[in-house]
C-alpha cells in the first residue's frame, strides 16, 4: 500500500513538471517588441538583432516561457532612420500591444523614439545607441522609460584617445567625422578631447557626409599634417572606402574606430587597407558563452554572418524576462522600474549594472586590432 | 600648391564618371526632351551584372565587364521597349516619361535591395598598387583607367554622333523629329540604337563607379550629379555634358577640400539654379525652348 502510495506521488510529481512545461500559455503571450534596420545598407545588423530576440525567445519558450507565459517577438523594419524608426515603435505599442521594446542600434534613431517611449510608456532598450541623449534630454533630463544596452560615445572616445595616447605612444592625431551622424561627431570629439588633454595633438579635423562615396579631398589634407592616427568613428562600410581613399593619398598612419567597425564585414570590404588598425568595442564572442550562443545561432540561421547585434538581441530579451519575473507582471511601468534597479545583470556581453540617474551601463569595453586576414582581440582595456 | 594639384586630379577623375553618366542623359534629352530618372539605375544594374558574372559565376574580369555593360544595354532597351515607347504612342505628355522613369528608379532600386541586399559588394582589384606618386601627387591607378575609358569612350561616341549615318539620323530626329520621320528616318529605331547607346555608357560607368566605391542598391544616386552635370554643360548637348560633368567634379572637390564637405551639396545645386536662372542653355546648349 506504502508503495503503491509512493508510486502515485512520483507519478503525479512528474505529471505536474511535465505538465507544468506543456502548459505554455500560447492565448495570453508575452509580446516584445523589435526595431531595426531590416532593409538597406544597415541591415545585416537590424536582422542580426532580430534574429537573436527571435532565437532567444524559442530558447525560453522551450523551457517554460516567461511566468508560463509564451513569449513572441514582432519585428519592425526602421530602415535604420530616425522617422521610420519611431513609426516602427509606436505601431509596436500601439497596434501590437508591445510591453517592452527593443532596438535600434543608432542613436540618431533612439533620440527621438525616446521622447515617444516617454508619452507612451512603454521601455525601449537601444542596442549600440551609444549617445548620451538617448537616456537624457539636451538638459540632463532623464527619458524615464529609455534604457541602453552598449555603453556610452563619451565613454568610447575616452577608451579610444587614451588608448592611442597612453597604450601606442601617438602623439599627432586627425579626424574625420561625418557630420550628418550624431554618433560620429559625438565620439569623434571625445576622443580627441581625450587625445589632447592627454597632451596630444590634433593636427587637422575633416568632415564628411553619409552618402558622400569619395572622401579624398578631405584626406589629402589630412595626408599634408602628417597624423600618427586618424579618428574615423563611422559604420564599416564608409570606413572601409576611407580607409582605402587614406592609403591611395599617402596617409600610412594607424586608423582608430569605435564600435561602428565591429562587423566580420569589415576584413573583406577594407581590402588589407586596414591593417594594423585598432578599434574599441564591447568583448563579444571572445566571451565563452557568447561563443556557445553563436554555435547554436548559425545551426538555426545558417547564412547569417557573425554580427554582435545578435548577442545585444539575446541581451535586450533576456534582460526584459529578468525583470518581468521579478515585477511578476508584465505591465511596462513595472517592467521600466525593475530595469531602472537593475544592479546586476550578465548577459552574453558581459556583467553589467544600470546607473539609475541616467540609465547607463556600466560594462567592460574591449580593444581589437585588425589585420590582414581577420580581427584580433587585444584584451579589455581599463585606463 | 601640392594639395591643390591633388584636389584637381581627384575632381577630374570625379567628372569623368559624372560625364560618362551625364553623356546618357544628354543623348536621350537630346531626342525625347525628358530627363531619364531612371538612368542612374541603369549603371547600378550594369555594375550588378558584372559582379554576379566575375564573383558568382567566376568568369573573367574583361570577360564579366563585356556582360556588365550588355545587362545595362538590356535593361535600358527594356525600358525604352516596354515603357516609354508605349507612353509615347499613346500621345502622353513628356511629363509621363519622367514620372514613369522615376516609378522605373524606385523599383529597380528595391528590386536591388531585394535579390543582393543592402551590403556594399566588392569588385576586385584590378591593380594591385592603389595609386602612383608623380612628385607629391597621388594618382589613383583605377582613376587613371577611368579616365582612359572614358576618354576613349567620349571621343569614339562623339565621332558616332558627328560622322556617322546613324550620328546624321539622330541629330536630325533631335532637331526635328516629324520632319526626319517623313524624309525616312526609322524614329523608333534610333530612339532605340540612342537607348542601346546611352545604357552602354551607363553600364561602363557603373562598373567603373563599383571598381571605386563598391557597388550596393543605392549607388544610382550619381546619376543626380550626372544631370546637374548635363544642366551645366547644356541640356541635350554630349559634349556640353562632358564639360559640365568635369567642372562639377572640380568643383565640388575643391569645395570639399578648401570650404566645407556640409557645404559641397549647396554649392553644386545653388551653381544648377544660378546656371538656370542666367543662362537656361547650359554653357553648350542649344535651343534650350524646345527642351523644356
Amino acid at each position: 500500500m506504502k508503495k503503491r502510495f509512493v508510486l502515485l506521488l512520483a507519478a503525479l510529481c512528474l505529471l505536474l513538471t511535465f505538465g507544468s512545461a506543456l502548459a505554455l500559455d500560447s492565448d495570453n503571450p508575452v509580446l516584445l517588441g523589435y526595431v531595426g534596420a531590416l532593409s538597406g545598407d544597415t541591415a545585416l545588423w537590424g536582422q542580426a538583432g532580430l534574429n537573436g530576440m527571435l532565437l532567444t525567445a524559442k530558447q525560453i519558450n522551450e523551457a517554460g516561457g516567461i511566468l508560463g507565459r509564451e513569449v513572441k517577438v514582432i519585428g519592425l523594419d526602421g530602415k535604420g532612420v530616425s522617422d521610420d524608426s519611431v513609426a516602427a515603435y509606436k505601431k509596436l505599442v500601439e497596434e501590437y500591444g508591445v510591453c517592452a521594446v527593443v532596438g535600434t542600434n543608432f542613436s540618431s534613431c533612439n533620440i527621438p523614439i525616446a521622447s515617444v517611449a516617454d508619452e507612451l510608456k512603454v521601455p525601449v532598450i537601444a542596442t549600440a545607441a551609444s549617445n548620451e541623449l538617448v537616456t537624457v534630454d539636451a538638459d540632463g533630463n532623464l527619458h524615464p522609460y529609455s534604457f541602453r544596452l552598449c555603453f556610452i560615445d563619451s565613454y568610447m572616445g575616452y577608451l579610444a584617445g587614451s588608448y592611442a595616447y597612453t597604450e601606442l605612444g601617438l602623439r599627432k592625431a586627425a579626424l574625420i567625422t561625418d557630420i550628418t551622424d550624431s554618433y560620429s561627431t559625438s565620439v569623434g570629439h571625445y576622443m580627441v578631447e581625450t587625445f589632447t588633454g592627454l597632451g596630444g595633438e590634433l593636427v587637422a579635423s575633416e568632415e564628411a557626409q553619409n552618402g558622400d562615396n569619395d572622401f579624398r579631398a578631405q584626406l589629402t589634407k589630412i595626408s599634408a599634417a602628417q597624423p600618427d592616427v586618424l579618428f574615423v568613428p563611422w559604420n564599416y562600410e564608409n570606413v572601409a572606402l576611407i580607409a582605402q581613399q587614406s592609403r591611395e593619398v599617402g596617409i600610412e598612419c594607424i586608423l582608430f574606430g569605435a564600435d561602428g567597425w565591429d562587423t566580420t564585414e569589415l576584413i573583406e570590404l577594407s581590402n588589407g587597407a586596414l591593417e594594423g588598425s585598432y578599434y574599441v568595442s564591447r568583448p563579444g564572442f571572445n566571451l565563452p558563452e557568447a561563443a556557445a550562443y553563436f554555435d547554436v545561432y548559425a545551426v538555426e540561421y545558417p547564412n547569417a554572418s557573425k554580427e554582435t547585434e545578435c548577442l545585444y538581441g539575446n541581451d535586450g530579451v533576456q534582460w526584459i524576462k529578468t525583470a518581468i519575473e521579478a515585477a511578476g507582471t508584465d505591465d511596462p511601468a513595472a517592467i521600466r522600474d525593475q530595469l531602472e534597479a537593475t544592479e546586476s545583470f550578465d548577459g552574453l556581453l558581459g556583467h553589467m549594472s544600470i546607473d539609475p540617474a541616467n540609465h547607463n551601463p556600466s560594462r567592460d569595453a574591449a580593444i581589437f586590432r585588425v589585420d590582414a586576414e581577420e580581427v584580433s582581440y587585444v584584451g579589455i582595456y581599463e585606463p | 600648391m601640392k594639395i591643390l594639384l591633388q584636389q584637381l586630379v581627384i575632381g577630374i577623375s570625379i567628372g569623368s564618371i559624372y560625364a560618362l553618366i551625364a553623356s546618357g542623359y544628354a543623348l536621350v534629352y537630346s531626342l525625347l526632351d525628358f530627363s531619364n530618372w531612371a538612368h542612374g539605375e541603369v549603371c547600378m544594374l550594369g555594375a550588378y551584372c558584372c559582379f554576379m558574372a566575375v564573383k558568382v559565376a567566376q568568369f573573367p574580369f574583361w570577360l564579366s565587364c563585356v556582360l556588365g555593360v550588355g545587362g545595362a544595354v538590356a535593361v535600358s532597351l527594356f525600358n525604352e521597349r516596354f515603357t516609354y515607347r508605349r507612353i509615347r504612342s499613346n500621345g502622353s505628355p513628356n511629363m509621363f516619361l519622367m514620372i514613369a522613369a522615376m516609378g522605373l528608379s524606385t523599383t529597380y532600386q528595391n528590386l536591388a535591395t531585394v535579390i543582393w541586399g543592402g551590403k556594399f559588394k566588392q569588385m576586385p582589384k584590378v591593380f594591385s598598387k592603389s595609386s602612383l606618386n608623380v612628385g607629391g601627387v597621388f594618382i589613383g591607378t583605377t582613376d587613371l583607367l577611368c579616365l582612359a575609358l572614358t576618354v576613349i569612350v567620349l571621343v569614339i561616341l562623339l565621332l558616332i554622333i558627328n560622322k556617322t549615318r546613324f550620328g546624321l539620323h539622330v541629330r536630325a530626329v533631335a532637331c526635328a523629329g516629324r520632319t526626319a520621320g517623313i524624309l525616312g528616318v526609322r524614329i523608333d529605331r534610333v530612339i532605340a540604337l540612342v537607348f542601346m547607346l546611352a545604357g552602354a555608357l551607363a553600364g561602363l560607368a557603373g562598373i567603373l563607379y563599383g571598381m571605386k566605391y563598391n557597388v550596393y542598391p543605392t549607388m544610382g544616386n550619381v546619376g543626380l550629379k550626372a544631370f546637374i552635370a548635363s544642366v551645366i554643360g547644356g541640356l541635350g548637348s554630349v559634349p556640353g555634358a562632358i564639360v559640365g560633368a568635369v567642372l562639377l567634379g572640380l568643383i565640388e572637390t575643391v569645395a570639399s577640400g578648401y570650404i566645407s564637405s556640409g557645404l559641397r551639396d549647396l554649392i553644386s545645386f545653388s551653381l544648377l539654379i544660378l546656371i538656370l536662372l542666367v543662362r537656361p542653355a547650359g554653357l553648350m546648349g542649344v535651343d534650350v525652348q524646345d527642351k523644356a
